[in-house]
């Protein structure tokens, strides 16, 4: 029987601890009255003139009660979010917190969620070898792992960070020949069969002569990476409201190809981190509508804040669908977005990118286990949500309009997986491209990307970004060593949220991140 | 109005302002706990009246009483890996081989009993991957030996991750069938092994700096774990969380020797799954990785005679017989180990030896799952 159980304390709204009522009045009898004598000397009767002003009083009271109280806990109004991935959701806040396979899965689905792990785990080596040939010839790095560690983001140092490249769209039509991987070659290439990267730009971004659309600056033995890339920090100085200083970094890329030549002036380039992989298949599973009615290109309702879908190749389907993953929302899926991970990052041939030959490194089942992977896992639940400096800071957060785009609340859909589907969700991301002005620009369109515009990036599991991986940085190519700097380089359609925050008390500043930690 | 009327009024005006205040109050305190400095006493207790368990001692023990001394009883072993092999390489002969290969042994167990405490700047900074990364690149490794290529300091630095490390080191001195005679070194393997034995004792001294002195300008990372818990802190913003990160490492390393390092070999009957099959070493990695585990549950490291308080003792506070349990489960999978018939890579196709690995497999299972399902909701 339902009934029989007690209902769960926790599903009630609780209020706030600092509200104590020692003694209900309607439980209270004259006699424990403290504040009057239980009898009052005699007095003159009230006129009822009197009566009707204490009456308004008493009501006038009762309104700036009611309204101070809602407008110091406008908090209890926000969803907590706190099973930011609905079933999907992990209570753990260590480094593994990324880590966890999403409890909801059937046992079967967690077996194959193993498998994958075992695959984004893998090292690949050079051909002929025992275990895991098919590195390179040429690549980033030689396991997913290496890069998303702990399934977090990347940090941008050599091997990790990468840079894509394209010509400009109106470049020659001589320029844009179809590139294989393998650049100039030391060594026998008989070993290995050239393969293409995976790119498809639709003409908007020609891959680079010798490069492709993707710089791989490392090779197996005995073969020249297609370039060096070299990464140097500038500073910029900034204050805040109060005259704090502050103190950003940009990247200074320079990249040298194997003859010493740096790249042609006319190349376009665009530094990237690994964005962090748990909670993925939850974001997948956003039905397209979901995130279409949130975009307002034509920023129709006039709040300075535009949202455009992108619109990308899918190379299975053969046609444009709406762009989800990477950090321009060029990739469709994640079976898309491993596949060319696979191939463009290690060099790893696969099913949708298999050699010349139609050989490929890895068989279907393990980019599907690794894929899978991606998809299935755990989003960690929220901490300290009960911390009224945390809650302070979330409803600082919705007085800025950070909320504007990177929305709190989304449903899932439909989903092959079924344990992602019609799941409420704490994303923190319309999942929609918005121009965060030129500071942050890479000024490389990707699709229907400008060089302005990125994908919102989601927020969830954010305060642990730096628990799986200490020292790792924010934003696109990890400029931002805190979540501060962050926030400071949001500019273009967020820079009256932006603004928000520098004109902040420091106080204020403080719980707005406590907030953004406690995610 | 009657006198009652009156009272009754009074009261809820009465109330009203007390309310009023409460409110008030209630948001001037919101205001001055942001503004408190870090590390302040309020600010810590806010934090620790949370969850039942607030014992930040246990947390910074574990950090300073067992993930530190382990790292520095690996340091020291690195280094005398180092000198061993620098001793074979200038006169190699049986006997400095059989040294140095039991340096290789001896390095190898300090480093498998950090299984359970990987995070941190290890992974950040790469030491973790130049040292131990698995499988080798054999044929890169062949091929940079017929090079001409000269070992200097920067030349082993920049090599890939596959080609260094424990099992670069392990290959080069065992051979790919363990019976490598010290006649049959070259001067090139000598010459790469030695290169690669002085890089690998310099990242492992990075790594245990980067926990105890911090490298690169960033601070100590022993003290990150130590102050969990106070607000200064964004890594570990509760006690809990330092203490659940202390047995979220001990599952994930039993999940990681039980299903994987054991559990792969046997299950695809591949001897070449084996992580460390061209030293034997494979079975002695898991009993110290399982050692490593039992380690931070009682917040010791024998090795080095360090000890702190415990979760252990916690445990047996809030919950003797639990505690009695998690004990009784680390010896029994040590115990099931040592039946285990090593070298466990010879024996692959043994009916005894599958039977003994399912059995230390349950054993280890067993320990994670009470670990999993009874102390984690304990310090969370």
């Amino acid at each position: 029987m339902a009934f029989d159980k007690p209902i769960p304390y926790s599903l009630f709204p609780i209020p706030h601890s600092s509200f104590p009522i020692p003694h209900s009045p309607l439980t209270m009898d004259s006699s424990q009255f403290q504040f009057f004598p239980p009898k009052l000397p005699s007095q003159k009767p009230l006129s009822s003139k009197l009566w009707k002003y204490l009456i308004l009083f008493g009501l006038a009271f009762l309104l700036a009660w009611g309204l101070s109280f809602l407008f110091n806990r406008q908090e209890l109004l926000l969803p907590t979010g706190i099973l930011a991935g609905g079933e999907t959701t992990v209570n753990n806040r260590t480094s593994l917190g990324y880590s966890q396979p999403a409890p909801n899965l059937s046992p079967s689905q967690l077996d194959l969620h193993t498998e994958g792990d075992r695959a984004f785990e893998a090292t690949f080596v050079t051909r002929p070898a025992d275990i895991n040939p098919g590195l390179g010839p040429v690549f980033n790095n030689a396991s997913c792992v290496a890069c998303h560690t702990g399934d977090g983001r990347g940090m941008p140092v050599e091997g990790q960070l990468l840079v894509r490249v394209s010509l400009p769209a109106n470049a020659p039509v001589n320029q844009q020949q179809p590139v294989s991987a393998g650049g100039k070659n030391t060594r026998q290439q008989t070993i290995f069969a050239s393969h293409p990267e995976a790119s498809v730009s639709l003409g908007n971004a020609p891959p680079v002569p010798g490069l492709g659309t993707q710089i791989q600056d490392h090779a197996v033995y005995g073969y020249a990476p297609e370039a060096n890339v070299k990464i140097d920090w500038q500073e910029s100085q900034g204050k805040y409201g109060d005259g704090t200083q502050y103190s950003l970094r940009s990247p200074n890329i320079s990249i040298a190809l194997p003859d010493g030549e740096p790249l042609p002036q006319n190349v376009l380039t665009s530094p990237r981190i690994p964005p962090s992989v748990f909670g993925k298949g939850l974001l997948e599973a956003i039905p397209d509508q979901t995130i279409l009615a949130l975009a307002d290109a034509e920023d129709r309702d006039r709040n300075g804040i535009s949202g455009r879908p992108n619109l990308v190749w899918d190379g299975e389907k053969k046609k444009l669908v709406l762009g989800r993953f990477g950090h321009k929302a060029n990739t469709a899926n994640l079976l898309q977005q491993a596949a060319a991970a696979y191939v463009n990052d290690m060099g790893v041939t696969n099913p949708l990118f298999p050699e010349a030959n139609g050989s490929t490194d890895i068989d279907p089942a393990t980019l599907k286990a690794a894929t899978f992977y991606t998809q299935t896992l755990a989003v960690p639940a929220r901490t300290l949500a009960d911390n009224p400096e945390v809650k302070r800071g979330h409803k600082l957060f919705i007085q800025a309009n950070c909320n504007g785009c990177h929305i709190q609340e989304l449903k899932t859909g439909n989903h092959e997986i079924k344990a992602l589907a019609n799941q409420t969700i704490y994303p923190y991301t319309d999942m929609l491209l918005h121009d965060l002005g030129t500071g942050l620009a890479d000024g490389r369109p990707d699709f229907a990307a400008t060089g302005n515009e990125w994908r919102t990036a989601p927020l969830w599991g954010l305060g642990l970004t730096q628990t799986v991986l200490p020292y790792s940085g924010y934003l696109h190519d990890g400029r931002a060593r805190t979540i501060e700097e962050a926030i400071l380089w949001h500019s273009g359609e967020a820079d009256p949220a932006k603004e928000k925050f520098r004109q902040m008390q420091s106080g204020e500043r403080q719980a707005l991140v406590k907030f953004l930690n406690s995610l | 109005m009657s006198q009652r009327q009156y009272i009754c009024l009074s009261r809820i005006a009465i109330a009203l302002v007390g309310l009023i205040l409460t409110g008030m109050s209630g948001c001037e305190s919101n205001s001055s706990s942001s503004s408190n400095p870090p590390g302040t006493a309020s600010s810590q207790s806010t934090t620790e009246e949370k969850g039942k368990f607030s014992h930040k001692q246990i947390v910074a023990d574990f950090a300073k009483q067992v993930v530190v001394p382990t790292q520095q009883s690996f340091v020291q072993r690195a280094a005398a890996l180092s000198t061993a092999i620098d001793t074979f390489a200038k006169t190699p002969n049986e006997e400095t081989l059989k040294a140095t290969r039991q340096a290789w042994v001896n390095t190898r167990a300090a480093w498998e009993q950090s299984e359970s405490f990987t995070f941190g700047p290890a992974e950040s900074l790469g030491y973790d991957g130049a040292l131990d990364t698995w499988p080798l690149n054999d044929t890169d490794l062949q091929a940079i030996l017929k090079s001409q290529d000269r070992f200097t300091p920067k030349y082993i630095e920049e090599l890939k991750d596959t080609e260094k490390g424990f099992h670069a080191i392990e290959y080069l001195l065992f051979g790919s069938n363990h019976n490598k005679k010290a006649t049959e070194f070259t001067p090139r393997e000598l010459a790469y092994v030695q290169a690669l034995g002085v890089n690998f004792a310099q990242v492992a001294k990075q790594l245990a700096d980067s926990w105890t002195k911090g490298v690169e300008g960033k601070p100590a990372y022993q003290e990150v774990v130590a102050t969990a818990g106070e607000s200064s802190n964004s890594t570990y913003p509760t006690v809990n969380a330092g203490a659940e990160q202390m047995v979220q490492g001990i599952i994930d390393s039993l999940i990681e020797v039980a299903d994987e390092k054991m559990g792969q070999p046997f299950a695809k009957k591949d001897q070449k799954l084996f992580e460390s099959r061209f030293g034997l070493n494979t079975l002695k990695d898991i009993k110290s990785n399982v050692k490593g585990a039992q380690n931070v549950y009682l917040g010791a490291f024998p090795d080095a005679n360090t000890s702190g308080a415990s979760l252990s003792a916690y445990i047996a506070e809030v919950n003797p017989d639990l505690d009695k349990r998690v004990k009784s489960g680390f010896q029994d999978s040590l115990a099931a180990l040592e039946k285990i018939p090593d070298p466990i890579e010879k024996n692959l196709n043994n009916p005894q030896a599958t039977a003994s690995v399912k059995y230390a497999q349950e054993e280890i299972t067993e320990v994670r799952e009470i670990l999993e399902k009874e102390v984690l909701p304990l310090i969370k």
